[in-house]
């Protein structure tokens, strides 16, 4: 019989939302600098904009990077471990 | 690429009077949401560290966290940055032979138009509310006489002294006009 307690995924699934929201970042993204470079109006302030745009994209993204790199992502959520994780690690004061 | 040296279908002898996006408090809006929504998190991660660091330290809630973080922050740059992109891209150009007015809403719409200043009948500075008067910041609208009627300068700077600039160019135009008709 099917027992929900044992059921077991890797913490690796959340990773699979962060680059679903990737793509869809990247696309919008490009698409924004896109629309500056062929739209733009010609000068250097347009060259300022799309450098902090995507200085500050990498930033967020290889400091996102850096702190995921740090976990373990083969560790399972299971749903009994669920109830042990919000009694130690959600509210570790209570 | 647009060059305000280089302008689509320049005419001969065509120059730029006015060039005009919205007035900087556009831009102040977007700068001030973006921190408020960056500052108050990070603050309140701050205020509440010993929690945050508990669940940071855990195998599942770590990960999350961070993932949810991340995806927060990314999201507000990106979507700041389309706001900052949309004020940029709005853009009214006004030379001594026309007006170019040219609108971007979201990433995926775009108009671009353009009117003649010979065809313009009337022009009207609006200036409501207390932020508008303070900034001195408003509207102008330029009425033509065709169907589709009306050109809107939204939020730009100084909207008086545009509209009295675009009338004078007007009139200057029309007289322009008249003269090559009765030079043929």
């Amino acid at each position: 019989m099917f027992d929900f307690s044992t059921m077991s995924i890797p913490v690796s699934v959340f990773l699979t939302v962060f680059g679903a929201y990737m793509l869809f970042y990247i696309f919008y993204g490009l698409f924004n600098v896109y629309h500056l470079i062929k739209y733009g109006i010609f000068g250097i302030g347009l060259y300022i904009l799309v450098t902090i745009f995507t200085g500050g994209t990498i930033l967020l993204i290889s400091g996102s990077t850096f702190m995921l790199m740090e976990y373990d992502w083969s560790h399972p959520i299971s749903a009994e471990g669920a109830a042990q994780y919000y009694n130690e690690d959600l509210f570790p004061n209570l | 690429m647009m060059h305000l040296d280089h302008l689509p279908n320049q005419r001969e002898n065509e120059h730029v009077v006015l060039f005009m996006r919205r007035h900087w408090f556009a831009v102040f809006t977007i700068i001030a949401s973006f921190l408020l929504l960056t500052i108050v998190p990070l603050g309140l991660g701050w205020y509440f560290w010993g929690m945050v660091s508990a669940w940071l330290q855990g195998p599942v809630s770590g990960p999350l966290l961070v993932i949810a973080g991340s995806l927060y922050f990314l999201s507000i740059w990106l979507f700041a940055f389309i706001e900052f992109t949309d004020f940029y891209l709005d853009t009214w150009i006004v030379t001594n032979e026309r007006i170019i007015n040219t609108e971007q809403e979201g990433l995926f719409n775009r108009t671009a138009s353009e009117l003649d200043l010979a065809s313009v009948q009337d022009t009207t500075a609006e200036i409501r509310g207390i932020l508008q008067t303070v900034f001195t910041y408003g509207q102008v609208y330029v009425q033509t006489a065709g169907e589709k009627g009306r050109f809107h300068f939204k939020n730009i700077d100084n909207p008086e002294h545009v509209k009295e600039i675009v009338t004078k160019l007007v009139e200057e135009d029309k007289q322009r006009v008249s003269a090559l008709g009765a030079g043929k």
